[in-house]
């Protein structure tokens, strides 16, 4: 016991002290890989997965993004879906939420293709060296509800489709708005995504929403860091289902000078990781998990990532001081 | 005159007979001769302010040197700048006694020795005229002397500095503040600000405040390994010494911590008082309290002041390390973590002091409030009724920089620190 | 560079044009009518089909000209490729040019013939599983029709004087498959499906012509798939054997390599055909095949039995009609003949004529309704008018407390 234990201190000393940016960095890139490429090693790991995996990058998705399924689900027929097939609805959504309590919105930060691809065009514009663009407080707080308005459309236009409300053609419509479905399959060379459907008033609607969308997405993305994800539904479920997850950002506020590091790197600008020395579970809707704060924070044991209770990142100083200074010596 | 009797036997140079010289030379042997097993680094910083100080030497900066009146000027811009940076708050009794001129009489010793020193024809420490004057607008005090030094044919400049810095709108507020700031530098020095030569200057302020970091560290070990006379000395060089050489010694400094740690050392007896300090900030040659306590036995273990602690201890952390995030960066530094009393809230200051007492086990506090630093003497009573509701004990001592109350000071600070030391009997 | 920007959007102007927006007004809906296929296409057709068929080109491109039914010298006297419909009793006209039509396997009943809202779950859910419907096997219902044109085609009756037997080839059968109950008129035949794969259900009807015996195959091919079904099992089914040796006459679809479980044809695909007897490549057999508008092509089989056609694209409503998922079907006839002298039913025969038919279902290209060219202008449009919009505000909106901008390049 007394040998281990010096011998944990020292593997936790090191994984505070990691290059923080670099490691994220290539985590999300075999993320990338996986879920973007894995399709065609044969890798499936279903159809709940908790971010955006998209399902229209049929041939290399390594599973499918739950927002899908669950508007096909919710877009059945009014008596099939409160019979039978309502069930295998609620199975559906039982699978997502475990899936998504194992990483909670870390999904988000370290997981999502999407997330990762605006953070490539952030990298991308940071390179050019292009400021970034920030929201006011009142816009922030104006826009961080979108995302709720998305998922409720979400959920409540499949319904009106099943009751027969409004046209299938809109089905599904968030994919259908989506900057994923377009971008993803680029990515394995399905460009089918790229047209405008003009098979009906509905289908050219909402295809041509979704193609604004996509450069909307881009532009957006290359002078704001994490865009989207202000604006993601999937972002408004986690917060919904966040509670018993098993990945935390924890915030000792004894221990936080309230300096504000943390909501310096944050990419969502997040007040209350700074501000907030009551709160324990800091984890707001709008977090990404992403841990640049923990990375960031000067002051040991302030902030810190835990699994099922056992902090697994923890801020230090030296581990500011050295991610700082490497920082220094980096870019251009 | 006001030497205590003693004469000091110093290099027969014209400033060097000067009562200020004294002074400076006073304090300096009571901190070095009355302590034994000073560290040797500490020589560094005893030669420097002997130098400085006692003998009125000349300290050679880089570029045009931009003074300060306050930590709230990101000196990481001056540097970038190509500029030195050098703070000019002030110690002396002597400037002091001359700033009274410009100031009430019951004003902060403080603000009255820099005006003093600003008005003097001999300025020690002896950096030079400055370029420029940058007065953050924080207290009072200050704020009204902006126009006194610019009567004293200074270029000033007035940084505008938020009162509140809860709210977005101030931390914004003063993020284009700095902004302006910079583009002030950019008018004063002809030059730009560039990704380049900024992430040198935070590279040089950052390893100074690592060194600091680390010294800090040190003195949470109980018994302790550093003086808090000496500690006060180290930053106070800061003030005007050439960061790279400073940062250099202080490295060398914890070495010899580091050593001494290993060895077992005690700087002071285990059953020593610890004492956390706060409060209006002690500067060379001002080191009465400080001195005083360690002399009666106790060891000033931390402090929050900004003089020392405040001025170093917190870092900027930068997401992009481009111009404009580097800039927003620093500026927040400057503000959010501050813990001055001049903000409307004083939240941060005691959560700051009870982490403080926590971290580097101290047993009491002890506030110093100079005579007219009419915020510290406000937020006095907060401050006691969050101690009080902790069960820390707490010495709050109003003063100037006059030697007179020394007797006086001297009596209670041993009473305190008597009742530390039962209170700590007691409780093993 | 404003020049430019205009030149790239009438260049996608036009470019979007021609891909979409021709739709084909009313009337000119046929063939030679100044619809599609065009002129081009057509000679194309004869080439291809001239070159397929080497020497003997003459009347082998006379064969490939695409021409409506009712154009035919030897079709029904009326003309009319519904009237095959009421061709008496079936197997009716088993022989081109015979009155009646070819008897033919659907999975659609008459008059439900305007398009069907098939395959909405393979297209609609992009390959996802919805969940619920795990519960008991499909069973799959398919009609016997008699006709030339799979939207005229009305049921075919029964008739006395035909032997007639089925046989389904399920992926859990024997190669040579089981035989299935007769017909019942109205109802169909349906059979259940427990596994993954393909069905395949034979009819074969024989009946004495004066001195000919008529043998006709109908054949349907089923496919049954789920989305979370077991991977080994369709891999499997992919790979089965897909004719019958004990088949008298039988077409099968050529199947392209990389086709999946949910494949669908489109029209404008090319798609070839193999006619086989007795599991045999068959050359020379006389193949029709008949579009869901009844556009007739024939071909006749290479020495592999092989014989390809494009399915031309037949369906032009009104844009606010269109159904993207249109359902349409198409139908293949093979034909062949051989003296050959037997008895059946007691009855000698000199002569026999075999015809098989084969029906499958194709749905509306993408590229009729789908446009890359509007996708990518809007979507270029988009990026411009954003970047833009962002490049100008950055630029020009002095936002109080950012007057100051450092320059990031030195």
């Amino acid at each position: 016991m007394n040998s281990t234990k010096p011998r944990l201190q020292a593997l936790r000393d090191a994984v505070n002290h990691v290059q923080f940016n670099r490691f994220r960095f290539w985590f999300q890139f075999a993320a990338f890989v996986l879920f973007v490429y894995g399709g065609y090693i044969s890798i499936n790991l279903g159809s709940h997965m908790p971010f955006f995996s998209c399902g229209y990058n049929q041939e290399g998705r390594a599973g499918v993004c739950y927002l899908l399924p669950l508007q096909h689900q919710l877009g059945q027929p009014w008596p099939r879906l409160f019979g039978m097939a309502g069930i295998a609805v609620l199975t559906g959504f039982l699978m997502f939420a475990l899936w998504f309590i194992v990483l909670n919105k870390g999904w988000c930060g370290f997981v999502c293709p999407l997330g990762t691809l605006q953070d490539w065009l952030t990298a991308l514009r940071r390179r050019i060296g292009i400021r970034y663009s920030t929201y006011s407080q009142g816009q922030f707080a104006q826009l961080t509800r979108v995302k709720y308005l998305l998922l409720a459309l979400l959920v409540l236009i499949p319904l009106g489709i099943g009751g027969g409300l409004f046209s299938h053609n809109m089905s599904p419509p968030f994919c259908l708005i989506c900057p994923a479905r377009m971008i993803l399959p680029m990515f394995t060379g399905d460009f089918s995504q790229f047209t405008v459907d003009f098979s009906s008033k509905t289908s050219m609607i909402m295809t041509a929403t979704g193609v604004s969308v996509m450069s909307l997405f881009l532009v957006g993305s290359f002078v704001k860091k994490r865009f989207f994800c202000f604006f993601c539904p999937m972002s408004a479920l986690h917060y919904l289902l966040s509670k018993p997850a098993l990945l935390k950002l924890k915030k000792d506020g004894s221990k936080c000078t309230r300096c504000g590091d943390c909501y310096n790197v944050c990419d969502m600008e997040i007040k209350e990781i700074a501000d907030d020395v009551r709160t324990a579970n800091i984890m707001t809707d709008d977090c990404t998990l992403c841990l640049k704060c923990v990375a960031s924070c000067p002051e040991k044991g302030a902030l810190q990532a835990s699994f099922a209770g056992i902090p697994i990142f923890v801020s230090t100083e030296e581990g500011f001081i050295k991610r700082m200074g490497k920082g220094a010596h980096h870019g251009k | 005159m006001e030497n205590n009797g003693k004469v000091i036997p110093i290099h027969a140079e014209p400033y060097g007979r000067s009562r200020q010289a004294g002074e400076a030379q006073d304090v300096l042997s009571h901190l070095v001769e009355d302590f034994e097993d000073n560290p040797a680094s500490m020589q560094y910083f005893y030669d420097l302010f002997r130098r400085v100080y006692c003998h009125g030497e000349e300290v050679p900066h880089r570029g045009m040197l931009v003074g300060t009146t306050c930590i709230q000027a990101p000196e990481e811009l001056i540097y970038a700048f190509g500029a030195t940076p050098m703070r000019l708050c002030n110690g002396s009794y002597h400037y002091d006694q001359k700033g009274a001129d410009f100031m009430p009489s019951k004003s902060c010793s403080l603000v009255k020795a820099t005006l003093g020193m600003l008005s003097a024809e001999t300025q020690i420490p002896k950096v030079g005229k400055p370029d420029m004057i940058v007065n953050p607008t924080t207290c009072d005090q200050k704020k009204k002397s902006s126009a006194m030094i610019g009567g004293m044919g200074y270029k000033v400049y007035d940084l505008e500095f938020p009162n509140v810095k809860e709210s977005e709108a101030s931390r914004v507020y003063w993020q284009r503040s700095v902004r302006q700031f910079a583009a002030e530098l950019r008018t004063l020095t002809g030059r730009k600000l560039t990704r380049k030569n900024l992430k040198a200057a935070m590279e040089k302020t950052g390893r100074a405040q690592a060194a600091f970091r680390t010294l800090h560290n040190f003195r949470r070990k109980s018994p302790s390994l550093l003086l808090g006379k000496d500690a006060f000395l180290v930053t106070n060089a800061y003030f005007f010494d050439d960061i790279e050489r400073w940062t250099l010694a202080v490295e060398k400094l914890n070495e010899e911590l580091a050593q001494r740690e290993k060895a077992g050392f005690k700087a002071v007896q285990s059953k020593a008082p610890r004492v956390l300090f706060t409060g209006s900030p002690p500067i060379f040659p001002n080191l009465k309290l400080p001195l005083l306590i360690e002399e009666a036995g106790g060891v000033v273990v931390a402090d929050e002041t900004c003089s020392a602690n405040r001025m170093l201890y917190d870092m900027t952390a930068v997401d992009e390390w481009l111009v404009n995030d580097m800039v927003d960066s620093l500026a927040d530094k400057y503000l959010k973590p501050c813990t001055c009393p001049i903000f409307t809230k004083n939240e941060d200051r005691k959560r700051r002091l009870l982490a403080l007492m926590r971290d580097f086990n101290a047993d009491g506090v002890v506030y110093q409030a100079f005579a007219g630093c009419q915020v510290y003497e406000m937020e006095y009573r907060s401050v006691a009724e969050e101690f009080n509701r902790m069960g820390i004990p707490m010495l709050y001592v109003e003063t100037d920089y006059s030697p007179d109350d020394k007797g006086q000071l001297s009596t209670r600070i041993e009473a305190f620190l008597e009742s530390l030391k039962n209170r700590k009997k007691q409780r093993a | 560079m404003l020049r430019l920007k205009l030149c790239v959007l009438a260049m996608l102007a036009a470019l979007s044009a021609s891909s979409y927006g021709e739709e084909a007004p009313d009337g000119a809906r046929r063939f030679g009518q100044g619809g599609k296929p065009s002129e081009a296409q057509i000679a194309e057709w004869r080439t291809r089909r001239a070159a397929q068929n080497g020497s003997e080109s003459a009347p082998a491109a006379a064969a490939a000209m695409p021409h409506r039914h009712d154009d035919m010298p030897a079709a029904a006297p009326a003309g009319k490729p519904e009237e095959a419909g009421h061709g008496p009793v079936w197997p009716g006209g088993m022989a081109l040019g015979m009155r009646g039509g070819a008897l033919w396997l659907s999975d659609t009943p008459p008059m439900r013939g305007e398009g069907g809202r098939g395959g909405m779950r393979a297209s609609g859910m992009a390959g996802m599983e919805m969940g619920g419907g795990h519960g008991a096997p499909v069973t799959k219902r398919v009609w016997l029709r008699s006709g030339n044109d799979p939207l005229k085609s009305g049921f075919a009756h029964d008739d006395a004087e035909a032997a007639v037997e089925s046989v389904l080839v399920t992926p859990r059968s024997k190669p040579e498959g089981e035989p299935l109950p007769a017909a019942d008129g109205h109802k169909g035949l349906s059979f259940e499906m427990p596994a993954q794969g393909f069905y395949r259900l034979y009819l074969t009807s024989r009946k004495l012509q004066g001195d000919t015996l008529a043998v006709a195959v109908a054949k349907m091919e089923v496919g049954n798939f789920t989305h979370d079904g077991d991977e080994d099992e369709v891999a499997a089914a992919l790979q089965a054997p897909r004719a019958l040796d004990s088949a008298p006459l039988e077409i099968v679809r050529e199947r392209k390599q990389d086709e999946k479980k949910f494949f669908q044809l489109k029209s404008g695909d090319e798609q070839a055909f193999f006619v086989l007897q007795k599991g045999l490549p068959l050359q020379g057999a006389r193949v029709r095949f008949v579009s869901h508008q009844g556009w007739v092509k024939e071909g006749v089989s290479d020495e592999m039995g092989r014989v390809s056609f494009q399915l031309v694209r037949d369906y032009y409503p009104p844009w606010d009609e269109f159904q993207k998922r249109f359902k349409a079907t198409y139908l293949v006839i093979a034909e062949t003949g051989s003296v050959e002298s037997g008895s059946f039913n007691g009855q000698p025969y000199s002569g026999v004529r075999y015809q098989s038919t084969l029906s499958g279902n194709y749905y509306p290209s993408p590229d009729d309704y789908q446009s890359y060219a509007w996708g990518l202008g809007i979507g270029m449009g988009m990026l411009m008018f954003c970047g833009v919009a962002v490049y100008l505000y950055r630029r020009r909106r002095v936002k109080p407390y950012r007057e100051e901008h450092f320059d990031e390049q030195h």
